[in-house]
């Protein structure tokens, strides 16, 4: 039995949250996360070489992360188009990795953008005047990880966040772009 | 104070281990109406006296009655006598020596800056001061919420110390143990939501507007 329609998904999300073995407390995740996003930043007191490192790492864990989630999930067919990859990523992957389910929205068939109601990553964070300014995304490597991940699955995509809560915008929303598909070939090096 | 506030008020001082301020705000009272004035002139004047001997060298604490006749001079209440001190040190070395009875008249449009910036620097060093009381109750008790280590004419001091060694205290005119209690409580629970974001660094001033909305909203519900 293949798993394609959005009730189907949504509740096959839920089961995996649910039934994941090992979670995490989510304070100390949080502040991992926020002391790392610190650090990088005193490291290289550059807010776009933080978005830039931050995305790299996040390609690292997609191209990992990916292996585990095809491998929880045998009974979701493959995706017909990348509307439906679209709605796979947000109610099963978002959902059983962080416990967030963002709403889809479809730009046209080859973009789609997620509107994230509840960012864990950035639950505590403030950002100061000059983070802000400097245009740091500081869950951006959640766009590494959605990169990463198609990439893996032969689609080539961008992924980018073009608002976020934290600057003081309405809303937390990353738009995924498709580039192309890809032939078999050998993935990116890790830097 | 020439125009004293219908309700009591409260200041707030959040200082770090070191002492230093990381936090200071004033809050109106939403249930207390203003205590009544200071009631005898010459008391208030003495603890003026008695601070501002430290201040002028050549102003012996014993000399306290010529305080009173500075206030005849200018009339207004202790206060502004005081304030128009104050603005005779800030105004300028050459004026160390008060000019009888013109001082609220001869610095006119300073009078209202003078009163203001007594306004500001008396609470932090009321709060300053009882530090050392706090401290010698903070090691004889461990009990995190100390009530009315201090007294400085009407203001009572309340202190809250956490297990961070961050120590909150608060002037109050009246008494509202119960609430200053819960008011400490919430405003540690505040406090520590700051402290997890991950901009915020350890010890330093906190500028947060969201710490600043939540420590009024705590004020208006327990003060």
């Amino acid at each position: 039995m293949s798993i394609r329609t959005p009730a189907q998904l949504k509740s096959l999300g839920d089961d995996l949250w649910k039934n994941r073995p090992e979670k995490l407390n989510a304070e100390l995740f949080i502040l991992t996360y926020g002391a790392l996003v610190v650090q990088l930043y005193k490291d290289f007191e550059d807010y776009g070489e933080v978005n830039k490192k931050l995305d790299k790492m996040g390609y690292n864990i997609g191209t990992r992360l990916i292996e585990d989630f095809l491998a929880c999930t045998p009974s979701v067919a493959r995706c017909a188009d990348f509307r439906e990859t679209g709605e796979v990523i947000a109610k099963v992957g978002f959902k059983s990795f962080l416990n967030i389910a963002p709403s889809v929205t479809h730009v046209s068939p080859t973009e789609f953008v997620l509107t994230l109601d509840e960012n864990p990553l950035a639950e505590f964070a403030e950002l100061p005047e000059d983070a802000v300014q400097g245009g740091l995304w500081f869950s951006n490597v959640l766009v590494g990880v959605l990169r990463g991940a198609l990439e893996m699955i032969q689609i080539a995509a961008t992924a980018e966040f073009i608002s976020d809560t934290l600057r003081g915008d309405e809303a937390t929303e990353i738009r995924v772009k498709l580039v192309r598909y890809l032939e078999e070939e050998a993935p990116e090096a890790d830097e | 104070m020439s125009s004293s506030p219908s309700t009591a008020t409260y200041h707030l001082f959040l200082l770090s281990p070191l002492d230093f301020p990381i936090y200071s705000t004033t809050l109106p009272s939403s249930r207390f109406p203003a205590p009544p004035p200071p009631s005898s002139a010459p008391s208030s004047s003495s603890a003026f006296a008695a601070y501002s001997s430290t201040a002028f060298s050549h102003h012996p604490s014993s000399s306290t009655s010529s305080l009173p006749s500075l206030a005849a001079f200018a009339s207004p209440p202790a206060a502004s006598a005081f304030g128009g001190m104050v603005q005779a040190l800030v105004g300028g070395g050459s004026s160390s020596r008060l000019p009888e009875g013109e001082t609220p008249t001869g610095v006119s449009g300073g009078t209202e800056d003078a009163r203001r910036r007594t306004e500001r620097h008396v609470p932090e060093m009321i709060a300053h001061a009882a530090l050392d009381a706090l401290e010698q109750a903070q090691f004889l008790s461990g009990a995190m919420y100390h009530k009315s280590i201090d007294c400085f004419n009407e203001w009572t001091v309340s202190a809250f110390i956490t297990p961070g060694n961050i120590r909150f205290i608060l002037l109050h005119e009246v008494k509202n143990d119960d609430g200053i209690r819960l008011f400490f409580a919430e405003v540690w629970e505040t406090y520590l939501k700051h402290l997890l974001n991950p901009f915020y660094q350890l010890n330093s001033p906190i500028t947060s507007a969201a710490f600043d909305a939540r420590v009024r909203a705590s004020a208006k519900k327990h003060l």
